[in-house]
């Protein structure tokens, strides 16, 4: 009211407030449309499956938030269907696509944009145009190819085929073309060797892209579910994307709370390392749509 | 240096084309799907006629088309959004960002749960409204829309983001002038905020389109396929073939196919905006 008075004389600045209370409602809103399955699927982790079951319909409160929370769920997948083995698989497969495709990418990205070379341009373009080849639709054909390779059902498979990845590749190209090419020229004249130019020079000056890199290589395989659908057919050593989706289709009756525990335990930590490194993130899924 | 990178994409992503197009012509014993001889183009001709594979083909359009009219309107939207400094961007911004980093599969299985007919939370807010409880996920009419509309929900966050990088790229003084001309926010939006996100939208119709024809892991959690190949596309009648009916070679031919109709599609796409500009 006082600013209304000091400003200027009332109705402008009336009609503008209530046009900013209008925006903030409409942003609360979208983003509760969101937000909304995240955080319904967490809090429904906290229900037994008749809670969940009896409880989301009608509606009431009792639909959105658990009546008895309970954290027997996460004890059950743990306690009776060991899906840490699952994380401990999931992990190892992204522990390979990502140091794997950091090494193949920047090794790849360091030489198209620092060294020159017959056929670099084609050899680039060569590396370029599977960005628009539809995975999924290879999916069947690359099964194929893994399995004369002996890969299918070894972690190895898993993550091999994703390690070169032509985002990665035109990703570290980016970063490297950003550092200035003097810097790897007095390395030449100082007589120090490919490698250690590379490795002492180039990589310390591309982090960022570097971080990039392993952020996204770790969401896309952490959320991968088709290939290892199809590749991996030791239980075992399966995934816990599978592991968890298993827990809605195997059973004869679908095991819903501890597929809302494993659910929450695959979204919870990812979507919050997304959020705090969100500025990679955001630039590295930008970089591997737009440019 | 190269080497690793060129060896890789060549073997797991040119050559699977490669084997796919070999595929495609053989026929394969049934017994120990080892391919037997050289078919021609029977794997084809057999894919063609199946009435499976002309619904597959037609949702895929439908696919393409619905989410292409969902998200472009809605990114724009939330981006616009997003773009004004107010309380409650960064929860929008946040909200966006968090169900791109949600996997497809935890998507696909709480989007089920929610449209359930009989227990799920969407019939129970349609309750509260005095709206009849619908089948969603379970009705031919209206599987192949409630499985697009969770994909839209998953994928939101790339359009939105590409056009939020195309606003802020927009100079401020621009809005300014119109302003001072007593342009209105409205005259506003459409003479300098749509002319001037047009490339952001070519790349936006393009990733779009990309995104909604491999729709594939909502399909298989939350429908296989129905009701009676209701929401089946061409992603899911490959994997079908290939992994539940031992039909590899029909599996390879579609799988080509899939290719040369995206390349189709995407290069009208380029042709009619390309026709635009002049």
């Amino acid at each position: 009211m006082s600013r209304a008075t000091v400003d200027s004389p009332g109705r402008p600045v009336a009609r503008r407030s209530t046009r900013f209370a209008a925006w903030t409602v409409a942003m609360v809103i979208a983003g509760m449309v969101f937000a909304f399955p995240i955080l319904w699927l967490t809090s429904t982790s906290f229900k037994s499956t008749t809670a969940f079951l009896s409880e989301a319909f009608p509606l009431s409160w009792k639909s959105f938030l658990p009546s008895e929370p309970t954290l027997a769920n996460f004890l059950s997948i743990f306690e009776n269907f060991h899906f840490e083995r699952n994380l401990l698989n999931t992990a190892i497969v992204s522990g390979g696509q990502i140091l794997g495709s950091m090494a193949v990418c920047s090794l790849a990205g360091y030489a198209f944009a620092v060294r020159d070379f017959r056929f670099k341009r084609m050899l680039f373009a060569l590396c370029m145009v599977p960005a628009f080849l539809p995975a999924e639709a290879l999916i069947v054909p690359l099964y194929d190819v893994v399995k004369s390779l002996g890969l299918v059902s070894t972690y190895w498979g898993l993550f091999l085929p994703f390690v070169c990845n032509p985002f990665g590749i035109l990703l570290m190209r980016q970063a490297f073309k950003e550092v200035p090419s003097s810097i790897f020229d007095a390395a030449q004249i100082d007589g120090a060797s490919e490698a250690r130019t590379f490795l002492l020079i180039g990589l310390p000056n591309v982090k960022p892209a570097l971080a990039t890199l392993a952020l996204l290589q770790f969401i896309w395989s952490w959320s991968s579910f088709f290939w290892p659908l199809v590749a991996m057919q030791d239980p075992a050593k399966q995934v816990a994307q599978v592991g968890m989706a298993n827990f809605a289709t195997a059973a004869n009756t679908p095991l819903y709370g501890e597929m809302f525990a494993a659910a929450t335990v695959l979204t919870v930590p990812v979507v919050l390392l997304s959020i705090m490194l969100q500025r990679y993130y955001v630039n590295g899924m930008m970089s591997s749509s737009v440019k | 240096m190269i080497a690793p990178a060129v060896v890789g994409i060549m073997v797991f992503q040119y050559y699977p084309v490669l084997v796919a197009v070999v595929h495609s012509m053989q026929r394969f014993d049934p017994f120990t799907h080892a391919p037997i001889e050289f078919a021609g183009l029977d794997n084809y001709i057999r894919m063609f006629t199946g009435a499976d594979f002309q619904t597959s083909l037609w949702n895929t359009l439908l696919y393409v088309v619905i989410s292409l009219l969902i998200e472009i309107p809605l990114s724009l939207g939330l981006a616009v959004l997003i773009d004004r400094k107010l309380p409650g961007t960064r929860f929008v911004r946040i909200a966006v960002i968090a169900t791109l980093a949600a996997s497809e599969t935890v998507a696909a299985i709480v989007w089920a749960q929610m449209y359930s007919p009989d227990q799920g939370l969407l019939n129970g807010i349609l309750g509260v409204f005095g709206l009849p409880p619908q089948s969603f996920l379970s009705s031919s009419g209206q599987s192949l829309i409630s499985v697009v509309v969770m994909s839209s929900w998953k994928n939101i966050g790339i359009p939105t983001l590409i056009f939020l990088t195309g606003l802020q790229a927009i100079p401020r003084d621009y809005y300014e002038a119109a302003a001072i001309d007593g342009a209105g926010n409205f005259r506003q939006f459409t003479k300098i905020t749509v002319p001037l996100l047009r490339g952001s939208s070519v790349v936006v119709l393009f990733m779009s389109t990309l995104a909604a024809t491999r729709i594939f892991v909502p399909i298989v959690l939350m429908t296989q396929g129905g009701p009676n190949g209701a929401t089946s596309n061409l992603v899911y009648y490959s994997y079908e073939q290939a992994f539940q009916y031992n039909s590899a070679g029909t599996a390879s031919a579609a799988a080509i196919f899939m290719l040369a109709f995206l390349g189709v599609i995407i290069a009208i796409q380029f042709k009619v905006l390309g026709a635009k500009d002049e």
